[in-house]
């Protein structure tokens, strides 16, 4: 396996990153954004607060948040682009592993809804080197970030960008597949990756709530 | 309790009860009961009261995914089996004490409402009888065999293993492995047994029949050969995705083999039917070209396969993973569920006939109303041509959340009566109510549903 044909891939400074400020440049026209004048430099609500204690049955709270707030790429975009690739110190953003053209949100963040209706966000990442089994460990990385800080009604689905792997279809059926996460997080270990995203990473897939019943109705 | 609604008792709509020879209704063991799986334990509620019977735990150390009732058991006894994403199944144990006459019991528990004295005592009749090990890895599915003889379970280690209880009595927890089955390429996902032992023989197999559904997309359906092999007689391929689970049909109509409904991480459902031959008597008639050979050495009939092919895809109403489905023994309606968090009913039809939905005003605002007839309608011998509909969806049945199972159960809770007729007109989708019995109060991404 040829994993090195990429070992000094191109790195992104700081300041050629996308950020609140460029995105406002480029599309003044957005009343929301002068909303957001001041989220740039704040610390993503979500990060650290995984919202788990938000209860969704109680509406009317959240409901206002999220009108006030969507999510946006851009707030997708900051939470994953400083996670770091187990194989450099350096961010999955710095890397052009996550670009901020390849975050969706549908339905668009600006078209309100019910607050439980799903929004699909969708993260097309694009690894540095084509045969690289980290690709599903960079993939799982950026899922189980945006899962960890999204509130329950996103669902987030993670592919490789076509044409950027070689195993496109082997990699994104395991992204897709929420047992998976824990394989793949136990594989870097034992390729002896530090991984400086460990941290971030719940190491195990674990079914938190009820996932089977059985009757016995005799 | 999260009884989460307070709809008409009208709403209980079709159980599996009828699993049980519905003449046998004794009540001895405190039953109804449903035991859920969640984080490292098992919890076992009664639905007649919809308060906690009891809680295994302590005994995994991760996730608990599946758990399977030992059937047939002695009225004073309950066995459970828990699969474990940390490798093992365990088996546990539950036998009454302290009431001593199976008479008194009925009354002792329905007038028991003392939750915590109920509990404890419960608690300590639990008894972690044994660990089956063997899997490599993650255990995903449980399922005895109807006789309670087999145990299959299966894992993200591609294989399913089957046990066998050798034990003499009962409770003498002695199970070998009888088998391991290697063939799929993915995490084996479920497993589930042929409901329908006493039919399904045919010529030289035995009657348990397996079917296992997996990442690799595909279903394979297994069977002893008569010399105590396992041995697949069939690979069910369709599925765009991984299959996530399978369940054969409860109820099928007359002689007919049982179906398979199997759900996928494609959004859809399928149907299964296996192609049953003219003359299905001792003689094993002509599968393929060679089969007409008399003298066919053991070996090589051991390879014949069934034919089996999908016979119905239920119209498309998910928008994401099917995780779970549900086919009720009593209305034949199935229900089903997934990463989109919808639950959706579907009916099955005659063809031909004129949907009976004059007094159903839900159906008229059905979406998803495809017909989808059986491929084999010119065949004399196939199944009668149907239609499956979509009787009625309910949006953000977790709220927000994933929802992870599905399955029907009575509502013993209420007064409401039993009968097919009943449960026909209880099942109007519009009174349709979803509700969890451990879930609703807890706060996370994985919770599940079940249909009352």
């Amino acid at each position: 396996m040829d994993n090195k044909d990429n070992a000094n891939p191109t790195i992104l400074t700081a300041s050629e990153l996308p950020t609140r400020q460029i995105k406002k440049r480029k599309s003044p026209a957005s009343a929301d954004d002068a909303k957001f004048a001041d989220a740039v430099s704040r610390r993503p609500l979500f990060l650290s607060d995984p919202f788990c204690d938000v209860s969704w049955s109680d509406g009317t709270e959240s409901e206002d948040e999220f009108i006030e707030e969507p999510i946006d790429e851009q707030e997708i975009y900051d939470l994953i682009s400083n996670i770091t690739d187990p194989e450099h110190p350096i961010s999955l953003g710095q890397l052009a592993v996550v670009n901020l053209p390849d975050v969706e949100i549908t339905p668009l963040p600006s078209t309100p809804c019910d607050p439980n209706a799903l929004r699909r966000v969708l993260v097309k990442v694009t690894p540095t080197i084509t045969h690289c089994s980290l690709a599903t460990v960079l993939g799982l990385g950026v899922r189980v970030r945006l899962e960890q800080a999204l509130p329950p009604n996103y669902r987030v689905d993670v592919v490789i960008k076509e044409g950027s792997h070689s195993q496109d279809d082997q990699v994104n059926k395991q992204l897709a597949d929420k047992e998976k996460s824990c394989c793949s997080t136990r594989e870097r270990h034992t390729q002896g990756c530090t991984g400086q995203n460990a941290g971030n990473l719940r190491l195990d897939f674990t079914y938190a709530n009820s996932c089977a019943t059985a009757l016995c109705e005799l | 309790m999260p009884r989460a609604d307070t709809e008409p008792p009208s709403t209980g709509a079709t159980s599996a009860s009828c699993t049980t020879a519905p003449g046998n209704r004794y009540r001895i063991r405190p039953s109804p009961l449903i035991a859920t799986a969640h984080e490292k334990s098992t919890t076992v509620f009664s639905l007649s009261t919809l308060t906690s019977h009891s809680t295994l735990s302590g005994g995994h150390t991760r996730s608990v995914r599946s758990v399977a009732w030992k059937p047939n058991l002695s009225p004073h006894k309950l066995c459970l089996v828990s699969g474990s994403f940390d490798s093992t199944a365990g088996l546990w144990r539950w036998e009454e004490e302290k009431k001593a006459t199976g008479d008194d019991l009925e009354v002792e528990i329905t007038s028991n409402h003392d939750d915590s004295s109920d509990k404890d005592d419960a608690e300590k009749d639990w008894e972690f009888a044994l660990v089956l090990e063997g899997h490599d890895s993650e255990i995903k599915s449980v399922a005895f065999s109807p006789s309670g003889q087999y145990l299959a379970t299966c894992s993200r280690d591609k294989s399913v293993w089957i046990w066998e209880d050798v034990g003499v009595n009962e409770d003498d927890d002695e199970w070998e492995t009888v088998a391991v089955l290697n063939e799929h390429d993915g995490d084996v996902k479920a497993v589930a047994w042929c409901p329908d032992g006493a039919r399904s023989g045919r010529g030289r197999y035995s009657s348990d029949v397996l079917a296992s559904a997996s990442y690799d997309d595909t279903v394979r359906i297994w069977r002893e050969d008569g010399d105590g092999e396992w041995v697949c007689v069939a690979v069910l391929e369709g599925h765009a995705g991984t299959v996530w689970g399978l369940q054969w049909e409860p109820k099928p109509e007359g002689t007919r083999f049982p179906r398979l409904l199997t759900w996928s991480a494609d959004q859809t459902l399928r149907l299964w039917s296996l192609k049953e031959e003219d003359d299905e008597e001792e003689n094993p008639p002509p599968q393929h070209a060679w089969g007409s050979l008399g003298g066919i050495p053991n070996t090589m009939r051991r390879s014949l396969k069934e034919e089996w092919e999908c016979t119905a895809t239920l119209p498309k109403a998910h928008t994401r993973d099917v995780y779970s489905a549900s086919w009720s023994a009593d209305s034949a309606r199935i229900a089903s569920t997934g990463s989109d968090g919808v639950v959706v009913v579907y009916g099955e039809e005659p063809a031909a006939a004129d949907s009976e939905t004059s007094h159903d005003e839900a159906a008229v605002e059905l979406d998803g109303d495809v017909h989808m007839g059986n491929r084999n309608d010119s065949k004399a011998k196939g199944p009668p041509p149907t239609t499956w509909k979509v009787l009625g969806t309910t949006d953000y049945g977790h709220g927000p959340f994933e929802i992870n199972h599905v399955t029907w159960c009575k509502r013993y809770d209420l007064e409401c009566p039993l009968s097919g007729e009943a449960s026909r007109r209880c099942s109007s989708p519009q009174v349709m109510t979803v509700w969890s019995v451990p879930g609703r109060s807890r706060e996370n991404r994985e919770l599940r549903g079940v249909l009352a």
